[in-house]
């Protein structure tokens, strides 16, 4: 029951935080421009202003709509056949009838590796990507697994919240970029026309904002990831199947070859690198396979 | 003035609860009925397999007439229990013409030219799938009369119940073969 309710409550709390997210967005995008208006020059401030919102709206409705798109054309993925993915089939139906939910259209991606991610803004819209690596390695139980785990966060609306947090991280990091890269361009003699303090702070912000709002994201990212390995044994009803899988993810010693923005959405850390616990995009495997043995 | 103003909020937040428990219980029920459907189809599906599996086998296997006799009947019985409401018959009906295939299949590994015929395999891979299906249709079915007896027995959902004269529903059995845990090959 207390499972239950928390199930429900996540799925609440995950879509009032992309709503949330997207006003955050705007107005850290107007304090900005605002700032950036300020320290070039005031009378401008207007026509600025103008630009970026309509600039910030396009930007993004039209990620959030076309984000599946985005990442599927991120890493290469074509259709999934289903003649020759039928094992991919199988387990997707398996686990979609599992859960009550929609099929989620099926994407192979090429890569040595064992991975998989979910996209898309609603169930109704869900996208999963496997890679061939995991096609060839994984036993039914384990593939079953892998999929539950992308399932959940669909069912959990984890893909939309996932994608909103990529959306805002691109759009911060896209405003700081043109700033910054601003500055070399006349910013120094047309210093008169702004003002001082605002030109500091402007500078600051476009280097703040886009590393915090990256470690949010990361912290996010890794949290949800115990949450949909419990989601997928919730399905599967079998924990040695995700365990086994972690296991054989482990043993794995090649990073994966991904853009940034797509990496956190992965079923696992698609770099090897070691890197400090701020900046991981997946909790350790080990405690991946700890929680998941204590079930 | 104030009184009144008082007892209009009351009234909307009583309605307001007593429309979202209607709603819940309304919610909940769709997805038992629904995951009754999806077990209605994968059964359906394996009895209209099931012919042509019979077709394929019937040349090879000739000395086997009693055991696809059994199959074929068995198949009668489920696509007679199919019009039925009742999910238990139906599944006990689905569970039997399981284990008459079950056999076919065993006694198939002595047939090495019907094991090579890709017909064969295929159905085969088909009806194991189903089998997949069905159990997890299954659990998701006894997952949502969990989640509506939840409701149902807990407060204040249980005096909701009573208002809208709602009963508990009753979890499908499953049998013991398909409970124990299923063994990972190597």
């Amino acid at each position: 029951m207390a499972e239950k309710i928390s199930f429900h409550d996540q799925i609440a709390r995950n879509r009032r935080k992309s709503f949330v997210l997207v006003v955050i967005v705007f107005i850290v995008l107007i304090v900005l421009g605002y700032a950036i208006s300020f320290a070039f020059s005031p009378e401008y401030f207007t026509m600025i202003m103008i630009i970026a919102t309509i600039f910030s709206i396009v930007y993004v409705l039209g990620t959030y709509y076309n984000s599946d798109k985005i990442a599927l054309a991120g890493v290469k993925a074509k259709k999934a056949d289903p003649v020759i993915h039928r094992a991919l089939y199988h387990a997707i139906d398996n686990m979609a009838i599992a859960s009550g939910m929609p099929k989620p259209r099926a994407y192979v991606m090429e890569s040595k590796n064992i991975n998989a991610f979910a996209t898309g803004r609603d169930p109704q819209h869900a996208v999963i990507c496997i890679t061939t690596g995991a096609l060839e390695t994984l036993n039914k139980q384990e593939l079953e697994g892998l999929i539950g785990h992308e399932m959940s966060h669909i069912a959990n609306y984890d893909i939309r919240f996932i994608t909103t947090i990529a959306v805002v991280v691109g759009a911060i990091s896209i405003f700081s970029q043109i700033f910054l890269r601003s500055l070399w361009f006349g910013g120094g003699n047309r210093r008169e026309g702004g003002n001082i303090i605002f030109f500091v702070i402007a500078i600051g912000l476009a280097i703040l904002a886009p590393i915090i709002v990256k470690l949010v994201q990361l912290a996010i990212s890794r949290k949800r990831e115990f949450m949909a390995d419990a989601g997928s044994v919730k399905l599967t009803r079998y924990p040695p199947g995700m365990i086994n899988l972690l296991k054989k993810i482990k043993k794995e010693t090649k990073s994966m070859k991904v853009p940034g923005a797509v990496a956190p959405m992965f079923f696992s850390a698609t770099s090897k690198r070691k890197v400090a616990g701020l900046f991981q995009t997946h909790p350790p495997i080990d405690k991946r396979i700890l929680v998941l043995e204590k079930m | 003035m104030l009184e009144w103003i008082i007892l209009i909020v009351v009234i909307v937040f009583i309605a307001i609860i007593i429309f979202s428990y209607y709603n819940r219980f309304a919610v909940l029920q769709n997805r038992i009925e629904n995951s009754f459907a999806q077990i209605d189809v994968q059964l359906r599906k394996r009895a209209d397999l099931v012919p042509n599996l019979i077709e394929s086998v019937k040349g090879f296997m000739k000395h086997e007439q009693k055991m696809i006799r059994e199959v074929s009947e068995a198949r009668k019985a489920l696509v007679s229990a199919m019009p039925s409401k009742d999910m238990a018959k139906k599944m006990k009906a689905g569970d039997m013409l399981q284990n008459a295939l079950k056999s076919v299949f065993a006694i198939a590994e002595n047939y090495p030219n019907l094991k090579a015929n890709e017909n064969f395999l295929h159905l085969q891979n088909e009806l194991s799938a189903i089998e997949d299906k069905i159990a997890y249709a299954r659990q998701f079915y006894n997952d949502s009369i969990l989640s509506y007896n939840n409701l149902f027995r807990t407060i204040p959902g249980k005096w909701f119940a009573g208002l809208f004269s709602k009963k508990a529903r009753h979890y499908l059995e499953i049998p013991t073969a398909a409970r124990a845990t299923p063994k990972v090959k190597f």
